[in-house]
């Protein structure tokens, strides 16, 4: 599958290996990716001057045809991107469908050898785009061959096919969408239609005009139904001459090449993020919750607290100033009932004036002489 | 109020979810905005259960309130009133017992269930117009490539 990187980091990272390596190193690597593409890597100690790089890749097939080997114009682009250090091995190796023979002496020291080794390490994405780019290079050809309205199949992936429709003037590449679950059909719904709405905008005039349909296209009439039954709908992008125009030709096919991926890449995304907004919004929900019974338990607490000062400071008072209070009472009822007839001041007179002196108590010893 | 089953000995169960005595359910009230935006508040001697159902004006809206409330209902021993499974017909519901009354203050409690409700409704905008402007921004990016 065509993945957004061009370049397969992996096989960079040997290849930068093999090239600094200070003795010649004896490797024999396989490496796998996105399950249908497959390098072989091969350095000899006895020949360090070559090293052999075989590549197989799923090819875009018509139809029900399934393609075999590089075209020649495919050929050529590679050529023209791997630099002199690089050289096509005709036939290719056995089970694949190109194999390079790579000097490291002729790729030149310094700085430009990093670039040098990033170009040979996306020759499979260079194939990929060159059989696509076949196709839209020539859209203002007003070649009246057999066909030219027909929609041609291009299967990369036997569950991502997508088809090329040549028309005058431009070129309609239609995509056809599945998705495996109903919200995933949904999401992307929505992002077609955003993507309508901003190529449509006067900013992006300059952009392929974009459109989504539920319902095939009227192009695609007369195709088999199995291929036409999908429910993510047909989304239509249409090219014209200024999309493939010199360098924009190579960045318009890797993005036609990828917009499955970017498809799947954006609802995969959107999931996650769907699923950390709302952890973090139950937590939210949840602290709201707990902090309102903190709430409640501070207020019962504060509560209990103050009942219990209350009813200490209660038993505090209760006991020596009760009794001397009662106390109190009762001389004062004792001397009101002794003396009924009140006299203002008499009591001060009493007390001065009438008080019976005290004599020693018959009890209290006395010393004998 | 605490009202312990009738049916069973030692057992007490919220009578609105059995419904095997009749006496002991009260009224239901059912109050709706419109078709598409209703509550249902069923009553018994013992426990209250609030049904509400979310307005979805769009196929969005429709999956994102799914996903939401069924998120939620999935994690409802952190809420302890919310019901793990929504009435038929629903999108979530509420459990309230006499213990979770003795537990918490009503008012409290009134107060979260409104704030929740309105909390749902405004999330669930907010997560459709956050997927709409990714989607823009996403959508954008694409179209660079072509210029």
């Amino acid at each position: 599958m065509a993945s957004f990187e061009r370049v397969s980091r992996a096989l960079k990272e040997i290849l930068l290996k093999l090239y600094r390596a200070e003795k010649p190193v004896e490797i024999d690597h396989h490496l796998y990716e996105f399950g249908s593409v497959e390098y072989h890597v091969q350095s000899s100690a006895d020949d360090p001057q070559n090293n052999y790089l075989s590549i197989s890749t799923p090819l875009l097939s018509q139809g029900t045809m399934p393609s075999y080997g590089l075209s020649s114009y495919s050929t050529q682009m590679v050529k023209q991107v791997c630099s002199d250090a690089v050289e096509i091995v005709e036939p290719a190796k056995e089970g694949y469908q190109l194999t390079l023979k790579i000097n490291f002496a002729k790729i030149p020291r310094g700085k430009d050898y990093f670039k040098v080794i990033t170009q040979i390490s996306s020759v499979q994405a260079v194939i990929l785009c060159s059989q696509l780019k076949e196709m839209l290079r020539n859209v203002n050809s007003q070649d009246t061959s057999q066909g030219m309205n027909k929609p041609i199949k291009l299967v990369y992936h036997p569950r991502e096919p997508f088809y090329v429709i040549r028309q005058p003037q431009k070129i309609t590449a239609v995509f056809p969408l599945r998705f495996k679950e109903h919200s995933d059909v949904i999401i992307a719904t929505a992002f077609f239609q955003e993507l309508m709405d901003v190529g449509s905008s006067e900013k992006w005039a300059k952009a392929p005009p974009c459109t989504w349909s539920p319902i095939p296209p009227p192009e695609l009439r007369g195709e088999p139904l199995e291929d036409l039954s999908t429910n993510g709908g047909f989304v239509s992008f249409e090219i014209s001459s200024r999309h493939v125009e010199d360098k924009k030709l190579d960045k318009t096919v890797w993005s036609l090449l990828n917009f499955y991926a970017y498809v799947k890449k954006h609802v995969k995304c959107t999931r996650g993020f769907i699923q950390r907004r709302m952890q973090k919004r139950l937590e939210s929900l949840v602290e709201v919750l707990h902090k309102e019974k903190l709430e409640e338990k501070e207020d019962v607490k504060f509560k209990a607290h103050a009942e219990c000062r209350y009813v200490g400071k209660l038993v505090r008072l209760s006991k020596p100033k009760n009794f001397k209070r009662r106390c109190r009472d009762l001389t004062r009822k004792i001397m009101q009932i002794r003396f009924r007839i009140k006299i203002h001041g008499f009591r001060r007179f009493h007390r001065r004036w009438l008080t019976i002196p005290n004599f020693s108590s018959p009890l209290r010893y006395t010393k004998l002489e | 109020m605490n009202f312990p089953c009738q049916e069973v000995e030692r057992h007490n169960k919220p009578e609105v979810e059995m419904k095997t005595s009749q006496e002991l359910l009260l009224n239901s009230i059912l109050i709706c905005r419109n078709e598409a935006e209703k509550c249902l508040i069923e009553t018994s001697i013992n426990s209250l259960r609030i049904s509400l159902k979310v307005k979805q004006a769009d196929e969005l809206e429709n999956i994102l309130t799914k996903k939401f409330l069924r998120f939620l209902s999935m994690r409802a021993e952190a809420f302890q009133v919310l019901r793990r499974k929504p009435v038929q017909g629903y999108d979530i519901s509420f459990l309230i017992t006499n213990f979770h009354c003795e537990e918490m203050q009503k008012r409290k409690l009134i107060d979260f269930i409104v704030q929740f409700m309105e909390d749902i409704e405004k999330e669930i905008s907010e997560l459709k117009m956050s997927v709409n402007t990714r989607g823009r921004l996403v959508a954008t990016e694409f179209l660079k490539q072509f210029i």
